[in-house]
């Protein structure tokens, strides 16, 4: 009895500990080539078709309670004439290190054995932690049960759970197109090759600017942008070791413009 | 409760269920009804997931998409990777067909007008009814002579949706089939037309260019084929087959999305985007950039668009000017392009021949990297009557010569200015009919309303435009079985001929819209040989079709086009756009452009798009105005104050945005929202900024110009928050999105891939 109760507190104690696993089955990884993204929020879109995502409401968007899991922030520099504006698709960025997974009193989020940054809604009492502790603003809480208007609930994929109120959500990287992909190799006698998982956003971006694989497969499209000089991860001094690998964009300052 | 009365219960309820069940096995046999999910209809696996492929209808762009069925439902819409336009991706819009399909506020069946015009207080009626109620309406008029008197108001459309409509009219024989939308780009095919005489649009190959300069076009976001052009967008910047990474200057007076992106924003003044391109163009011939033969001739028609004189009418300094120049010159393969912020001024034509001109110069007519000449889709060509806009209703309206109207997909009294009365003109007509799917402003003004499937439920096919220098034909097939009691476009016409007599019936030769288009197809397929290389019968080159979503073959476009002096010297602009209101009593330009997610007001009741912050502003759910932050200070306007919008046609309120991508001297406003019907999620919601506009049709292309007058800022007072979702725009200095200059970029040499 004492050994199962040990083996237990070992399991729960490696999800809680970053860093525990030392081997990954894949490392999920997201390239996003700034260069490319225009900033026109197709991605935003697919993201709430793909992950039954309930539209909030005028009222609730001035109290910033928005659901999207995936946004296009825009930063203005300069003023008139010369102003210069970035955009930057955030999504979860399934740190390796991540702060909120430390966080979360009920294990209801932890690390999986693919790299990701899961959140089991049934586990979730909604105490608002991870949300706090995390430095991206990707964790999206339901503050009520939304509804749809029928029949637009017909639209609702049964491939994915609709949240109720008091559980924290955010991206989960598209697990269950993840999970059908693995399936499907399975079935096939396979293992899963490079462009086998493609997120809604990823495969929706009309520039290219996503790009989505395992980064522990060397021939990877990931592994391969990983490795150019232009890579950089979002707040990295913070040391979450993100999923989500950025590329910087072009832009000249000053004389350049205008 | 005692043992023996429970007993006595069970009993009695026992009884009870056993002759309910009697009598409903006798009322209906098993299986009447209900079917065991044993026998599970066709493609029907739970759980699982089966694509099928058809047409993107939300633009006019054409992209062929995938769409998920799972139990007969439509769950997701994608981009169909194998299609030449979209390549897999898609856009905003396109993706939300999902939510008119599904929307609360659909049609559920005909309807017929209770009570005053524009109330929307309609009762439904049957299909039998409406159908005899049109039938009998359009018989009398063939039969009294004056057939010529039902118009037929559609967006455009192309394909075999067209053909039949075409033939039901010319059956009917009547002429009057007007094609309109806000957005038709007819000053682009009106300047193709004059200068190069091509009617296509042509195909701008963004992806292979070198150096581009867009005037006003907000390829991005809504311009002609944003789905297309974003991706050669991306190739431009990071392509991998590129030796180096293309540049991108947009000229606009107000920064768009693909302004944010560009390298280099020229803030043109209103309206002289036409003379800023033509002082290039001038250059490039003074500076010996262009060696044509013609040079001389060219330089003598551009003499008066000298760079120092165009700088005092555009705000760009002669120095910019030349520079523009020497580099869009310098660096093959160069493009322009004008889109819809350059083309809806009163010179909106002028500046599309002046792009023209400019990639003539260039040498980017016909050449990759650059323009790349389209030619007619299968079906011949389909040209735009440019005779034939919505002014050409309304006159005729106003001259009792309608006396029947046909409403497709349109929405003319929330695309019009309050300016045209269009809403009185149509008072005139004795009787509408509309096939919309929603009541929309015009739809209530109906009498008779007879819903047509949407297009996720119907068939049809309809050609690329712009295409990719290759016909494309996308197939649009059903996806799922019709959510409300609605029918088909093409059927609804088919039942009609029947109902109307005259011989209509037997030029149309089919029973239903599905045999019409396949027996199309197969005309088409007899015809020209070539597009199954022979080694398919028709109906496995059918099947084929409908799998992969259409039929195209990749091909080198050939056809090539050059400016010619005369058609160029038709075009040059004889003043500088028009904008009504002097300057003293209306110190601000406006400039209006297509809402990212609402293109011209047709997407506003969906939800998502209303939830989808605007890429510029992150407002959600509602208008505002976009004002310089130095203008707003000066008039003490504060973001999410109220501010009042006065043109000499009319006044809006709505709250203040601080924009500082805007010049000072304009305010701007996007088109989509305010509209007094369409339903519970963009019923009064926001302001239609088209109200304010004064109504002037350009008599050579038929299109009323959107950026024509200017406005006075009057501070209604504080208001109360914005609904947006930004927070702070300013990075200061947390290094969110890092960039690195081209020189640095240079130096990192060829990239791993």
């Amino acid at each position: 009895m004492d050994g199962i109760f040990k083996r237990i507190l070992e399991r729960l104690r490696a999800y809680r500990v970053p860093g525990y696993y030392e081997k990954f089955d894949h490392k999920w990884t997201m390239v996003v080539d700034l260069d490319r993204c225009n900033g026109c929020e197709a991605c935003v879109t697919a993201c709430y078709a793909e992950n039954n995502i309930p539209v909030v409401g005028k009222e609730q968007i001035n109290n910033s309670r928005q659901m999207s899991w995936i946004r296009i922030e825009r930063y203005v520099d300069g003023e008139y004439p010369n102003v210069k504006v970035k955009f930057i698709p955030i999504m979860c960025q399934h740190c390796s290190k991540a702060p909120c997974e430390t966080a979360c009193p009920v294990y209801a989020t932890y690390h999986n054995q693919d790299g990701l940054n899961v959140q089991v809604y049934n586990r979730c009492v909604g105490t608002f932690t991870c949300a706090t502790y995390c430095p991206y603003d990707v964790r999206r809480f339901n503050w009520f049960t939304y509804k749809w208007d029928k029949p637009l609930d017909e639209q609702l994929t049964p491939d994915v759970t609709v949240r109720e109120m008091g559980v924290m959500e955010k991206c989960t990287f598209c697990i269950q197109r993840i999970r059908a992909a693995k399936d499907r190799a399975k079935d096939e006698e396979r293992t899963l090759k490079d462009g086998d998982v493609i997120p809604a956003c990823a495969q929706s971006c009309p520039t290219g600017a996503l790009s989505f694989g395992d980064l522990q497969d060397p021939n990877s499209m990931v592994s391969k942008l990983a490795k150019s000089p232009r890579r950089y991860r979002l707040l990295e001094e913070l040391n979450t070791e993100p999923s989500v690998i950025y590329l910087k964009r072009i832009m000249d300052n000053g004389d350049e413009s205008h | 409760m005692k043992r023996r009365d429970f007993l006595k219960f069970i009993g009695v309820g026992g009884a009870g269920a056993g002759l309910g069940f009697i009598f409903g096995r006798a009322q209906k046999p098993p299986g009447a009804k209900l079917i065991p999910y044993l026998i599970p209809p066709e493609d029907i696996i739970p759980g699982a997931a089966s694509w099928y492929a058809t047409l993107c209808t939300e633009c006019g762009a054409g992209c062929g998409v995938l769409v998920k069925i799972m139990e007969e439902r439509a769950k997701k819409i994608e981009g169909n990777p194998l299609h030449p336009v979209n390549k897999g991706g898609l856009c905003s819009r396109g993706q939300a067909a999902l939510q008119a399909l599904y929307n609360p506020d659909r049609i559920k069946g005909p309807l017929k007008r209770r009570g005053a015009r524009g109330s929307a207080d309609f009762v439904e009626v049957s299909w039998d009814e409406a159908l005899d109620v049109l039938g009998q309406k359009l018989g009398e008029l063939k039969k009294t002579g004056f057939a010529e008197k039902l118009w037929f108001l559609t967006a455009p459309l192309s394909g075999h949706r067209l053909k039949l409509l075409t033939t039901f009219m010319s059956a009917h024989s009547s002429p009057n089939l007007v094609q309109y939308e806000l957005f038709q780009h007819r000053e682009l095919a009106y300047a193709n037309q004059t200068t190069m005489g091509i009617e296509e649009i042509p195909h701008y190959d963004i992806a292979n260019t070198n150096y581009m300069l867009s005037f006003g076009a907000d390829f991005s976001g809504t311009w002609l084929s944003p789905v297309n052009f974003s991706r050669g967008y991306g190739e431009m910047r990071q392509g991998r087959h590129r030796k180096n990474r293309g540049r991108l200057v947009q000229i606009e007076p107000r920064l768009s999305l693909t302004g944010a992106n560009a390298d280099e924003w020229v803030p043109v003044r209103p309206g002289s985007e036409a003379i800023l391109a033509l002082s290039i163009a001038y250059t490039m011939v003074e500076r010996g950039y262009y060696r044509g033969g013609d040079a001389s001739a060219w330089r003598s028609l551009l003499s008066s668009y000298r760079p120092s004189e165009a700088a005092l009418a555009t705000d760009i300094s002669a120095e910019k000017i030349e520079e523009l120049s020497k580099k869009f010159a310098g660096s093959k393969p160069a493009l322009a392009i004008a889109g819809d912020g350059a083309l809806s001024y009163t010179s909106g034509v002028s500046c599309a021949a002046a792009v023209n001109i400019l990639n003539h110069l260039a040498g980017s007519i016909g050449v990759k990297g650059g323009m790349l000449i389209n030619s007619g889709g299968l079906l011949g060509k389909e040209r735009i009557d440019f005779k034939k806009g919505i002014g050409s209703l309304l006159d005729a309206a106003n001259s009792s010569k309608v006396d029947a109207l046909i409403l497709y997909n349109t929405n003319p009294l929330y695309t019009t200015p309050k300016a045209a009365n269009a809403k009185e003109s149509l008072n005139k007509i004795p009787f509408i009919v509309s096939l919309s799917g929603f009541i929309d402003e015009t739809t209530a003004m109906a009498d008779l309303v007879l819903p047509a499937h949407h297009p996720l439920e119907d068939w049809g096919d309809g050609f690329a435009s712009p295409s990719v220098g290759y016909p494309v034909t996308t197939v649009m097939q059903p996806m799922v079985s019709p959510v409300n009691n609605t029918r088909g476009f093409g059927d609804i016409f088919l039942a009609l001929a029947s109902k109307m007599g005259g011989g209509v019936k037997e030029r149309l030769k089919s029973d239903s819209f599905e045999d019409y288009l396949k027996s199309g197809w197969k005309e088409l397929y007899n015809r020209n040989r070539g597009l199954s290389a022979g080694t398919l019968g028709f109906e496995d080159f059918w099947k084929k079709m409908l799998a992969n979503g259409g039929w195209w073959r990749e091909a080198e476009p050939k056809r090539q086009a050059a400016v010619s002096l005369k058609g160029a010297k038709q075009m040059l602009p004889s003043r500088p756009a028009v904008f009504e209101g002097n300057e003293k009593e209306y110190p601000f330009y406006l400039v209006l452009y297509p809402h990212h997610g609402f293109g011209d007001g047709r997407h506003a009741n969906l939800p998502w798009m209303q939830e989808l912050p605007d890429p510029m502003t992150s407002v959600t759910w509602g208008s505002c105005l976009e004002v310089n932050p130095k203008t707003a200070s000066g008039l003490g306007i504060k973001e999410g104050d109220f501010v009042e919008v006065e043109s000499p046609f009319g006044s809006i309120t709505l709250q203040a945005y601080l924009y500082p991508g805007i010049r000072p001297d304009m305010v701007a406003v996007a088109i989509g929202q305010g509209h007094t019907h369409f339903g519970r999620y963009a019923k009064d919601r926001g302001v239609n900024p088209i109200d304010i506009l004064p109504y002037k049709e350009d008599p050579r292309t038929g299109s009323v110009a959107l950026n024509s007058t200017r406005v006075k800022l009057v501070h209604m007072g504080t208001g109360e928050k914005l609904a947006k979702t930004e927070g702070v725009t300013r990075e200061l200095g947390r290094n969110i999105v890092q960039t690195i200059t081209s020189e640095e970029f240079k130096k990192m040499g060829k990239e791993v891939i």
